[in-house]
C-alpha cells in the first residue's frame, strides 16, 4: 500500500482515539508502540518470501528492493506519527533526555542514508549499463539462423558487460582505492569499455565504512527506557541501516568490502528483531556464496544475467557458422531469450526503483527537518545557527 | 594514390599509403572502376526486383567482395586518420556499407531454405566488420581530445569546448547515420554517452568540481561552504551558459538525421551531470539554522539554478527527473531563503538589548543593521519576489492577510506581493522595537530625540532605494514623515517649554510694578534650566545633519528672540550693571552659540560655558 495512503489511515485511526475523551494518560501511547512494533514485523516477515511475479531464486531482485523501499516508507510514516503523538502526549518529550540524544543519532544515520542514496542511485546507472549491453547480445543471438557477424557482434557486446561487471566489481571491493588504480581502469585503453555513468560520491567515499558508522551506537534500549519511544526509535534505525545495507548489496556502489560482515546489534526478542534477522541472514548468505567468485552486485537480475552471459560467451567463442542449427544454437537462442526476458525486467523496473529510491531520499530529508522543528520547539535547540 | 576515373581508391590489393602520393599501378586500374560500376548496378537490381523466387547470388558475391576489400583497406589506416583524407572516398565507402545494410535486411526475408543462408552469412560477416571499423573510429575521434598531445600538427582539436573540428564532427555524423541505418544504434549511442560523460567530466575536473558528501557538508564550517558556494554557482552558470548548448548542438550535428535521438542523448547527458551538481545545494538545505546575513549566497544559489530551470530539455523519460529533481532544489533553496530570511522578524522581535538604552538617544545599532540588510537584500528584489511568490503558492496564503493599519489607507497593501507585505511586516516590528525600547529612556525629551533620530534613519534608508521606496509605498513615506515632524514638536513642548516659561513677559510685573524678585527668580531659573540643557542635551547625539541643524533652527527661531526680547525688556530693572551681570548671565549671542552645541554628543566636560 502506497506510504501516503497508510500514514493517512493510521493517523485517521490515532485521531478517532484523541477525538474521544479518554481518561487514561499513557495506555495509548504504549498501545501505539506496539502497533507500531507489530506493523514492522508483519511487514518484514512478508518480504521474507519473493514477490508473486518474480522467478528468481535469489531475494534481491527489482521488485523485492522495490516492496522493501515501500515497506521503508511505510513504517518511516508511522514512525514519525508515533513520535510526534507521543510529543502530544508529553509535550516536548522527544527534546528531554534520553530521547533528543536518541533522535539526534538517529538523524546523524540518517544522513548517512542520504548519501547511500545517491551511492545507489549511482549504481543502477551501471545497471541500466549493463542492460543496454545485454540487449544487443540478446537481440543478435536472437536470429536464426545466427550467423558468424551476429556471433561477434553478440560476443563483443557480452564481453564489454562483463568487463563492466567486473570493473565495478573490483571498484566495489577495492580496500585502497588510489586514484591512479582508479583512473586506470575507468580510462581503460580499450576502447570498447566506457565509463556508463558520472560518479555522485566524493572519491574516498565508501559504502561499506557508511553502514558501519550508521551502526555505531545502535544498541537495544534497556530496561525501564525499553518501554517508552526510545524503542521505536531503536527499531526505526536498525530498519533503515537494514535498507540500505540491502541496497548496498544489491546494486554495485563504491568500496563495498567487508560489507557483508556488517553486524546487526539486535536483540531476538521483539518478533521484527526475528524478520529482521531472519533477511539479513539469508542475504548474508547469498553475498558469502558469491563473494568467493567476485560479482557486480547481488541483485537478482544481475546474477542471472551474468549466468546467461557466460553462457553465451561459451558459445559464441566456439561458434561456427554451417547454416544449420543444432542443440547448441536452441539453447542459445533460449539463453538469448531468457536475456531479453531480464532486459525487460530492468526496462520496466529500473526507473521505478530509482524513482522509489529519490522518494526515499527526499522523505528522509523531509523528516528530518520535521524533527529538528520538534526538537527546537521544545526549547533545546540543535546547533547554534551557523 | 592512385585515382580512378570515378575518384575512387580501390587499393585491391590491400596496401594503402596515408598521404603517399605514388601511384598504384594496377593491372586492374580502369577495369575495377567500371566492375565496381557494374556491381553496384547489379545490387541495385537485386534489390529492387527482389522477389523469392530464383535469385541469383553472384553479383552479391562480387559484392561482398568489393566491400572486404574496401573494408580491409580503411582498417590499415591509422585510427583517428581513416575518414578525411578524401571526402568522395569516404562517401562511396559508407553508401556502400549503407547497400549492405539493406542488402542483409532483404536477404534476411527470404525463407531459411532459399540457399541463401551462405550469401546472408557473407554479408553478415562483412556487415559486422564494417560496423567495427565504424565504431572503433567513431570512439576514437570522439576521444581525440584525451589521446592528443598538445602542438600535435595532425591534431585537428579546437580551442574551445567539446574541441572537435567541423571535419571530424562531419565525419562522425556519417558514421553515426550509417550505424543507426545498420541497425547498429545501440552501439552506436553506447559509445557516444560514454565518451561525452567522460569528456563532461574532465571539463567538470578542470573546474575543480569535487563532489561533496551530505554527509561531509553537514560537518563543514560557513567559511569552506562559503568558498564552495562560489565555485559551485561559476561552474553551474559555465554549465547553463556554455557547456550544456555546445553539448547540445554537438548532439544535433553528429545525430543531424535523426533528432529524436540527438534530443534523447543531450537529455540523458544533461541529466546525468546536474544531478551530481545538485548533490551540493541538496546538502546545503539540509536544515540547519543559517543566519541572517547567509541569505544572499542562498539567492545566488537560487539565481543560479533558474537558468537551470529554464533550460530546454525535451519530453522524455529523463526529462522528467531533470525537471522534477532541479525544481525540487530550486523549491528548497527557496524555502530556506525565505525561512533566513524570517529570522530577521525573529531577531527584531526578541532584540532587548538587556533594557539598556542606547547611549545619547542615537541610531540604535539594530536599525543600521536592519535597514541596511533590507538595502542589500532589495538588490535581489525580484529573486526574492519570486522565492516568497513561491512561498506564498506553497502555503496557500492569500493575498488578504494585510497588516491592519494598512486596510483603508493604503490600497497598494491590497495588490501587495507577498515580499512587499513581508517588508512591511519587518518595517512594522521595527517601529515597535523602537517604540518600546524609547521607552526605556526616563527623560522624555531623549525619548522624542531617540524616535527621531531612528525614524529619520529609516526614511533616509528607504529613500536611497527605490524598491524600497516602491514596495512601501508613497503615504507610508509621508505618514513617516509627518511622525517625525509630531516628535520634533513634542520634545520641543517638553524640553523647551519650561523654559519660555521663565522668559515670558507675563507675570514679572506686580501691581503695575516690575517686580525686582521676580525677575531675579526668571533670570536664575532660566540659567538653571538653560544649563541643564546645555548639559545633558549636548551629550546627545543627533547623526543626521539635516535634522540637527533643523532641531537647533527650531529651537534658536524660538528661544533667541524671546530671550533678547525679555533681556532687552527687563534688563534695565536691575540697580546697576554689577548685579545685572550676576543674573543675566548669559547675553542672546550667547544663546545663539550654546544652541549650536546641543546635540554634538560631546562629553560632559567639552561642554563650553
Amino acid at each position: 500500500m502506497p506510504a501516503t495512503d497508510y500514514q493517512a489511515s493510521f493517523l485517521g485511526r490515532i485521531s478517532l482515539r484523541r477525538n474521544q475523551v479518554i481518561a487514561m494518560d499513557g495506555n495509548h501511547e504504549q498501545e501505539d508502540l506496539e502497533l507500531f512494533s507489530k506493523h514492522v514485523s508483519e511487514r518484514f516477515t512478508e518480504l521474507l518470501s519473493p514477490p508473486d511475479d518474480v522467478v528468481f531464486d535469489t531475494l534481491l531482485s527489482i521488485s523485492w528492493l522495490r516492496k522493501l523501499l515501500d515497506v521503508f516508507l511505510c513504517c518511516e510514516a508511522e514512525f514519525k506519527a508515533v513520535l510526534m503523538m507521543g510529543d502530544d502526549d508529553h509535550p516536548f518529550q522527544i527534546s528531554k533526555p534520553p530521547l533528543d540524544r536518541l533522535i539526534h543519532e538517529f538523524l546523524d544515520r540518517s544522513i548517512k542514508a542520504l548519501d547511500l542514496c545517491n551511492a545507489v542511485t549511482n549504481g543502477l546507472d551501471s545497471v541500466r549499463h549493463y542492460q543496454k549491453l545485454a540487449e544487443i547480445a540478446a537481440s543478435a543471438l536472437g536470429q536464426k539462423p545466427i550467423g558468424d557477424g551476429q556471433a561477434r557482434r553478440s560476443r563483443k557486446a557480452l564481453n564489454s558487460l562483463l568487463m563492466a561487471m567486473s570493473v565495478d566489481d573490483k571498484e566495489c571491493s577495492a580496500v585502497k582505492t588510489t586514484e591512479r588504480s582508479w583512473s586506470f581502469s575507468r580510462l581503460a585503453v580499450n576502447k570498447d569499455r566506457s565509463p556508463g555513468h558520472l560518479r555522485q560520491v566524493a572519491k574516498k567515499w565508501s559504502a561499506a565504512k557508511q553502514i558501519q558508522a550508521m551502526t555505531w551506537n545502535l544498541v537495544p534500549p534497556r530496561g525501564a527506557e525499553g518501554s517508552g519511544l526510545a524503542s521505536p526509535v531503536y527499531t526505526m534505525s536498525v530498519i533503515m541501516v537494514f535498507v540500505m545495507w540491502a541496497l548496498a548489496a544489491a546494486i554495485p556502489c563504491q568500496e563495498r568490502n567487508g560489507l557483508s560482515a556488517t553486524y546487526f546489534p539486535v536483540r531476538k526478542q521483539w518478533s521484527w528483531d526475528q524478520s529482521i534477522t531472519g533477511l539479513h541472514e539469508k542475504i548474508a548468505e547469498e553475498w558469502k556464496e558469491k563473494e568467493k567468485k567476485g560479482a557486480a552486485g547481488l541483485l537478482s537480475e544481475v546474477q542471472k544475467m551474468e549466468k546467461l552471459v557466460r553462457n553465451l560467451m561459451e558459445f559464441t567463442d566456439s561458434f561456427q557458422f554451417h547454416g544449420g542449427t543444432d542443440e547448441k544454437a536452441e539453447e542459445a537462442a533460449d539463453h538469448a531469450a531468457e536475456l531479453a526476458e531480464i532486459c525487460k525486467r530492468m526496462e520496466e523496473g529500473l526507473l521505478p526503483l530509482q524513482m522509489k529510491i529519490k522518494e526515499v531520499f527526499h522523505r528522509i530529508v523531509r523528516s528530518r527537518a520535521e524533527f529538528l522543528q520538534a526538537l527546537k520547539q521544545g526549547g533545546k535547540s540543535s546547533a547554534p545557527p551557523v | 594514390m592512385g585515382k580512378s576515373q570515378n575518384g575512387e581508391n580501390l587499393g585491391t590489393d590491400g596496401v594503402s599509403d596515408g598521404g603517399d602520393e605514388k601511384n598504384n599501378p594496377d593491372e586492374l586500374s580502369s577495369e575495377p572502376c567500371f566492375k565496381f560500376d557494374q556491381i553496384l548496378k547489379d545490387v541495385d537490381q537485386f534489390i529492387e526486383k527482389f522477389d523469392s523466387g530464383e535469385n541469383n547470388f553472384t553479383c552479391i558475391d562480387q559484392f561482398l567482395e568489393m566491400v572486404d576489400s574496401e573494408i580491409a583497406a580503411y582498417e590499415l589506416r591509422e585510427a583517428s586518420a581513416k575518414f578525411g583524407l578524401n571526402m568522395e572516398e569516404d562517401a562511396s565507402f559508407f553508401e556502400v556499407v549503407k547497400r549492405l545494410s539493406t542488402i542483409i535486411r532483404r536477404l534476411e526475408e527470404l525463407p531459411s531454405d532459399s540457399g541463401a543462408a551462405s550469401c546472408v552469412n557473407r554479408a553478415g560477416s562483412a556487415h559486422h566488420r564494417a560496423m567495427l571499423l565504424s565504431e572503433s573510429e567513431f570512439r576514437t575521434l570522439l576521444d581525440l581530445n584525451m589521446d592528443r598531445n598538445e602542438g600535435d600538427p595532425r591534431s585537428k582539436t579546437e580551442e574551445e569546448f567539446p574541441y572537435f573540428s567541423t571535419e571530424s564532427i562531419a565525419i562522425m555524423n556519417q558514421i553515426a547515420s550509417t550505424m543507426i541505418f545498420a541497425g547498429y544504434e545501440a552501439e552506436c549511442c553506447i559509445a557516444y554517452s560514454g565518451l561525452r560523460l567522460k569528456a563532461l567530466d574532465a571539463e567538470l575536473s578542470k573546474l575543480s568540481f569535487e563532489n561533496i558528501n551530505v554527509d561531509d557538508a553537514e560537518r563543514m564550517s560557513w567559511e569552506s561552504l562559503e568558498v564552495e558556494i562560489g565555485n559551485w554557482i561559476h561552474i553551474m552558470r559555465h554549465c547553463t551558459n556554455n557547456l550544456f548548448s555546445s553539448e547540445r548542438m554537438l548532439c544535433n550535428s553528429v545525430f543531424s538525421e535523426h533528432p529524436s535521438i540527438a534530443q534523447r542523448l543531450f537529455c540523458e547527458l544533461a541529466t546525468s551531470l546536474t544531478m551530481r551538481l545538485l548533490n551540493f545545494p541538496n546538502a546545503l538545505v539540509l536544515p540547519r539554522q543559517y543566519s541572517t546575513e547567509k541569505l544572499f549566497k542562498f539567492l545566488d544559489i537560487y539565481e543560479a539554478l533558474l537558468d537551470l530551470n529554464n533550460m530546454e530539455i525535451g519530453n522524455n523519460l529523463s526529462a522528467k527527473e531533470f525537471v522534477s529533481e532541479t525544481s525540487m532544489v530550486q523549491c528548497r533553496i527557496g524555502e530556506t531563503a525565505v525561512s533566513i530570511f524570517s529570522q530577521l522578524e525573529n531577531s527584531i522581535e526578541s532584540d532587548n538589548a538587556g533594557r539598556i538604552p542606547v547611549a545619547g538617544g542615537a541610531v540604535h545599532p539594530l536599525t543600521r543593521y536592519t535597514m541596511n540588510y533590507l538595502k542589500y537584500a532589495c538588490e535581489y528584489k525580484d529573486t526574492l519576489e519570486q522565492v516568497f511568490q513561491k512561498h506564498n503558492e506553497m502555503e496557500e496564503l492569500t493575498v488578504d492577510k494585510v497588516p491592519e493599519n494598512y486596510t483603508e489607507k493604503d490600497d497598494r497593501c491590497l495588490q501587495a506581493s507577498p515580499f512587499a507585505l513581508k517588508l512591511m511586516k519587518v518595517m512594522d516590528l521595527l517601529d515597535a522595537n523602537i517604540e518600546m525600547k524609547s521607552k526605556l529612556y526616563r527623560s522624555h525629551s531623549l525619548r522624542y530625540i531617540f524616535l527621531m533620530n531612528n525614524g529619520r534613519y529609516i526614511l533616509q534608508k528607504i529613500k536611497e532605494s527605490t524598491d524600497i521606496y516602491d514596495m512601501l509605498g508613497h503615504s507610508w513615506s509621508r505618514k513617516r514623515t509627518s511622525e517625525l515632524r509630531r516628535y520634533h514638536k513634542l520634545y520641543q513642548r517638553e524640553t523647551w517649554s519650561n523654559v519660555l516659561q521663565t522668559i515670558s513677559h507675563e507675570g514679572v510685573q506686580v501691581n503695575g510694578k516690575v517686580s525686582k524678585t521676580i525677575l531675579k527668580e526668571r533670570f536664575k531659573n532660566f540659567n538653571a534650566l538653560f544649563d541643564e540643557i546645555l548639559k545633558t542635551q549636548s551629550t546627545w547625539v543627533v547623526s543626521d545633519g539635516q535634522l540637527k541643524s533643523e532641531l537647533r533652527v527650531s529651537i534658536s527661531s524660538v528661544m533667541i528672540p524671546a530671550y533678547r526680547s525679555f533681556v532687552g525688556r527687563f534688563q534695565s530693572y536691575f540697580d546697576n550693571s554689577k548685579q545685572a551681570g550676576k543674573y543675566i548671565k548669559y547675553q542672546p549671542e550667547d544663546i545663539e552659540e550654546l544652541i549650536e552645541q546641543l546635540f554634538e554628543g560631546n562629553t560632559t566636560s567639552m561642554v563650553r560655558r
